[in-house]
């Protein structure tokens, strides 16, 4: 018994050296020289500059003297902010068709629904899109049956159990055409509950002014009712689906009346009202390749919207097409809205800096302070040709390899024995 | 002599009734047999011009890479590929600074069966009402209105085959179209190619099935389908051909009765129609193609083969064809163990048929992207692959997929003048295809609206 003890004090201890070898690891300083920074900041593209990160954030660019652990000569390679996601399911679906593998909906799923409690970040879908330079992702529940969708998180791509950064950060609700029944009722659902939380917060209010000694009749508020207070005070963001320019209208008139901090996400038809969503300062959250006619929702699509909108004024995030598996083709289809009339700089913001700004994450810009989520390119980022040279979530270097590249050495060594016995 | 008027005694008979037979004595009714074009082209080419591109960068699609190359359209055919070419006469197009192509050809796309807006009434690609209709055809579904052709077109797409979903064993005829606006789909239905049928592996048709408590519902219930049907197909075909040989000979036989969906597949044993299988795994590909051996006919392309890399040796041997996404993955199970060299893994084996194919209205948009991420992840991981192997997978092997290698595919001379001219590398994300020939006719053109075509569809939408 007490040999036991002695044991688990001496694997404790074991355990806590190693622990503070890690923790040195991870605390390591490192600088990064003669690198082609793009900074998303009013500095722009610094060549031949000098970054340093420490614990997790960056702290210095182009500092007069080099202290470090450790220097990385960039050799002029590009170095940018890491990638943001949004609006996929990343770490709530392994496999799409295997429903045991699915986390991101249920049929009770409510404006409450907090999808974070399912993330896995040891799914292998992380570290496949990290081969796309992404480094965080804004994850988005598919909801169920009622009219709000849930509510968003954010993680890291670090794949540690520890990368959820922010829960619940916005309520979702998807808008538009229905299989069954109108879209006026949605619009109008959302209005009233909106409506009905103003008037029972004004009311609780003038009955605190009356009486402030016997308020005891006064219910708490639900839990859902609390999330759409949140809305009303613009504590909570909306991101609201929606593609036809009346859906979009409609928001934006629901945005004024109660000072939503509204978020458009599909928005196929915002060249169409684009002078509206920049009067309103709203952010769209949409995606490059998404041209064909869906539906009778979005018939103006076209590979030049983008490039539109961003004229415009208006802000512009980018999201793949649906599914989280292909979410490294991110950076390939900001090169498609290149190549359809955007500036590199605009379509690089919509993966980091407007990302960063709309779901307020110190990530998404290369300055001191923020986080030291960042990629080195041997590269243009968008071309089909380039790769990540090495990467950077909080300050630390993750792998680029994945379960894939794991298969392929498999299948591409010679041996005499069956694959099976390659490892 | 006698041979002769034996035949022509035959051809009389075969068309009148009247006439009493020659040898031997019995009285013959008329010849049956199988029309095997009921719906043919009507496709013509749009309007023709001999031309010559100048100064390009060619990728023939054979393999070869020619710089500083010309490439001379005559009658809507490849007259000559080479440096310093010139003639009378001809449109000239100078192509410095620009890369030439092939045009690009889908070897899978439901473009039209299942077209834009996705509406179920035009939901038309999948007969999901038995594990075998092999007696449909996608091209009776075709909508040519579907604005998803015209994107394609922009995008280099000159030939694409259309197929029927993948929910059955058996899901039907496809049919190979030229990607020119039509009103019909005879109108874009290219002349003489090869038909194709439509199988299905996996997990689809036992999803579909056993859902219903219908064979299949495993498997092992795909193969004993397939089989089934194939023995059924055996048993017709050599009732036709006796039918056939006893006509033949004189005799006045009972002409079997005709059966759409054995139609198809005794086309298959007669080797005019070719399969194309959606197929992910390994151990069902080789299984397929043991099927194929155990009733004679060529087990074609497999479609979607994720996990074609584990067995590259055994396709490359059985002379498959394989067509492959660059990296699409996870919707499924039978999709979970994708890598992304896998197209280059197939190719590199000798008489290989790597293919990279859309089944998608978005990526075939870009399909030489497509085959530009193989390239360059394989070459990341240890091959030294170039911009002239890669576009075969998107141009010959695709040909070949479909029976077509004789007519599309290269730049070879005599064969359809199809070709893309793009503004640079096609295998770079920024590309743009500016022009697109099909048989020597200009289709598509970047900066010339005359050359950009709507659909009915979008016309006059606000």
């Amino acid at each position: 018994m007490k040999n036991i003890k002695i044991i688990q004090i001496i694997l404790v201890s074991i355990m806590l050296v190693c622990s503070l070898v890690i923790n040195v690891v991870n605390a390591e300083r490192i600088a990064i020289t003669n690198a082609t920074i793009h900074t998303l900041t009013s500095d722009g593209v610094l060549t031949q500059a000098t970054i340093v990160i420490d614990n997790g954030k960056i702290v210095a660019i182009n500092p007069k003297e080099i202290k470090a652990d450790n220097t990385i000569d960039a050799q002029g390679q590009i170095l940018t902010p890491g990638f943001i996601a949004s609006m996929n399911s990343l770490g709530l679906i392994e496999v799409g068709a295997v429903a045991r593998t699915r986390d991101s909906s249920d049929k009770k799923a409510d404006i409450t629904f907090d999808a974070s409690l399912a993330f896995n970040p040891k799914s292998s879908l992380i570290a496949y899109t990290r081969k796309g330079g992404i480094t965080s992702s804004v994850v988005a529940p598919k909801g169920g049956e009622g009219l709000f969708a849930g509510q968003t998180f954010v993680v890291n791509l670090s794949g540690e159990f520890d990368s959820i950064i922010i829960k619940q950060n916005a309520v979702l609700i998807y808008l538009g055409a229905k299989v069954k029944g109108s879209r006026a009722l949605s619009l109008q659902s959302l209005d009233n509950k909106l409506a009905d939380a103003q008037i029972k917060l004004d009311k609780a209010r003038k009955s605190k002014k009356k009486s402030k000694k016997d308020n005891k009749d006064e219910k708490e508020p639900e839990r859902d009712e609390l999330v759409i207070n949140a809305l009303l005070s613009g504590d909570k963001t909306l991101l609201a689906y929606a593609d036809r320019a009346t859906d979009i209208l409609a928001l934006l008139a629901l945005k004024k009346k109660y000072g939503l901090d509204l978020v458009l996400v599909g928005a196929s038809d915002a060249v169409l009202v684009s002078t509206q969503i920049v009067a309103q300062n709203v952010p769209v959250i949409v995606s490059s390749i998404d041209n064909l006619p869906n539906s009778f929702d979005s018939l103006h699509g076209s590979l030049a919207n983008i490039a539109i909108l961003v004229k415009a004024g208006v802000k512009v995030l980018l999201t793949s097409n649906g599914e989280s598996h292909n979410l490294n083709q991110l950076r390939y289809d900001a090169g498609v809205a290149v190549a359809n009339g955007l500036s590199k700089t605009d379509a690089m913001a919509m993966l980091t800096a407007n990302v960063a700004d709309v779901f307020k994450l110190n990530s998404g810009r290369i300055a001191v302070g923020k986080d030291a989520d960042i990629v080195l390119w041997n590269a243009d980022p968008f071309e089909l040709s380039s790769r990540v040279v090495t990467m950077w979530i909080n300050g630390k270097e993750v792998s680029t390899q994945s379960r894939q590249d794991k298969l392929r050495e498999r299948y591409t060594t010679k041996s005499n024995m069956p694959r099976a016995y390659i490892k | 002599m006698q041979k002769k008027s034996f035949q022509l005694c035959l051809l009389i008979a075969s068309i009148s009734l009247s006439l009493t037979a020659c040898v031997p004595s019995e009285k013959q009714d008329p010849k049956l047999s199988i029309n095997k074009n009921p719906y043919p082209s009507t496709y013509k080419a749009l309007p023709q011009q001999s031309t010559l591109f100048t100064n390009a960068t060619v990728l023939t699609g054979t393999g070869e890479r020619i710089n500083n190359a010309d490439v001379l359209f005559v009658d809507g055919k490849v007259k000559e590929v080479g440096t310093h070419l010139a003639m009378e006469g001809v449109f000239v197009i100078d192509a410095t600074g620009k890369w030439i192509t092939p045009g690009i050809i889908d070897v899978h796309s439901h473009l039209g069966v299942y077209p834009s807006p996705k509406v179920e009434s035009h939901s038309d690609g999948n007969e999901m009402t038995s594990p075998n209709t092999s007696e449909v055809w996608a091209e009776h579904s075709v909508w040519p209105q579907d604005p998803g052709f015209q994107t394609a077109r922009a995008g280099g797409i000159t030939t694409l085959q259309i197929l029927p979903g993948s929910a059955n064993l058996f899901g039907g005829r496809g049919v190979t179209l030229r990607n020119v606006p039509s009103q019909t789909m005879q109108g874009m239905k290219f002349i003489d190619a090869p038909y194709g049928l439509k199988m299905a592996c996996g997990e689809n048709p036992k999803r579909v099935y056993g859902s219903r408590k219908l064979l299949p519902s495993t498997r092992m219930g795909n193969v004993a389908g397939y089989r089934s049907a194939w023995l059924a197909a055996t048993e017709y075909k050599r009732a036709w051909n006796k039918y056939d040989s006893d006509y033949a000979a004189g005799k006045n036989p009972k002409a079997p009765s005709r059966d759409l969906e054995l139609d198809t597949l005794m086309g298959v044993l007669d080797g005019e129609i070719r399969i194309h299988n959606h197929c992910y795994k390994a151990e069902e590909m080789a299984v397929m193609i043991d099927v194929g051996k155990e009733f004679n006919y060529n087990s074609g392309t497999f479609h979607h083969g994720i996990e074609a890399y584990k067995i590259a040796d055994l396709l490359a041997e059985n002379g498959n064809c394989v067509a492959m996404w660059p990296d699409w993955w996870g919707f499924k199970m039978e999709a979970f163990d994708m890598v992304e060299e896998n197209v280059a893994i197939v190719d590199a084996v000798k008489n290989s048929c790597a293919i990279v194919h859309s089944d998608s209205e978005t990526t075939i948009q870009r399909l030489n992207q497509e085959a530009g991420k193989v390239l360059y992840r394989a070459n990341d991981n240890g091959f030294e692959l170039k911009e002239e192997d890669a576009i075969k997978w998107i141009t010959l092997n695709a040909a070949k997929s479909l029976g077509l290698s004789d007519k599309i595919g290269s730049l070879e001379i005599g064969k359809n003048g199809d070709l893309v001219l793009w503004n640079s590398n096609p295998f770079s994300v920024y590309a743009q295809a500016e022009q697109v020939f099909v048989d020597g006719a200009k289709v598509y053109d970047r900066f010339d609206e005359n050359y950009q075509a709507k659909s009915d569809f979008l016309l006059g939408q606000e």
